[in-house]
């Protein structure tokens, strides 16, 4: 099974939703919500976000693909290539 | 002022704003509301009421980008998703907001 990661927001109703979609599904993540880490943490993820041409959260990594947004199709699409 | 009554407060004064830009409220009363009680926490917290779902990156230039409702600072951006990125507010002639995907700017051919 592909490594689930994501970024978030504890104030964020999609960081939510997306977390759900994979609880739902019994799939297994890792999470950070970026308001409540650390200078050196949030700065690590805007370094990511910036770079994937990201602006806001959720913000999710499946495998190798990295999704922007709550995306649900490209949750499964990723999930199963 | 209390949780309720800021929200109130905040619904007033945003609608007054979003309409001539083209935008309403999403008729999700539901995320609507819990949007709304976000931001009453943001502005107690950070004395503005920041986007719930994008990230304050202590650089005041940027941040002031992010301050609800950001509309006019993303707009070529929000027209193309028909939504802002929390989806409080959506393009006047929308009536079902879950339609709507929440896409990254290069995702719209933007940036």
């Amino acid at each position: 099974m592909k490594k689930v990661s994501m970024y978030t927001l504890s104030t964020c109703p999609w960081c939510f939703k997306t977390k759900k979609y994979f609880a739902d599904r019994n799939i297994p993540f890792n999470y950070i919500d970026y308001d409540l880490a650390d200078g050196a943490t949030q700065a690590k993820i805007l370094k990511e976000l910036d770079a994937a041409g990201a602006t806001g959260f959720p913000f999710v990594r499946i495998g190798d693909e990295v999704i922007s947004g709550y995306q649900p199709q490209r949750f499964a699409s990723a999930l199963k290539s | 002022m209390d949780t309720e009554a800021r929200k109130k407060a905040l619904h007033y004064f945003f609608d007054k704003l979003v309409g001539p830009l083209g935008f309403k409220f999403t008729p999700d009363v539901e995320l609507k509301d819990f949007l709304l009680e976000q931001e009453v926490k943001l502005e107690a917290k950070h004395g503005v009421p920041f986007c719930p779902c994008q990230p304050i990156r202590n650089d005041r230039a940027r941040d002031m980008k992010i301050v609800c409702p950001c509309i006019p600072y993303h707009r070529e951006y929000f027209d193309a998703l028909k939504r802002c990125w929390c989806g409080l507010f959506v393009h006047k002639d929308v009536t079902d907001p879950d339609s709507l995907p929440q896409l990254p700017p290069k995702e719209v051919g933007l940036e």
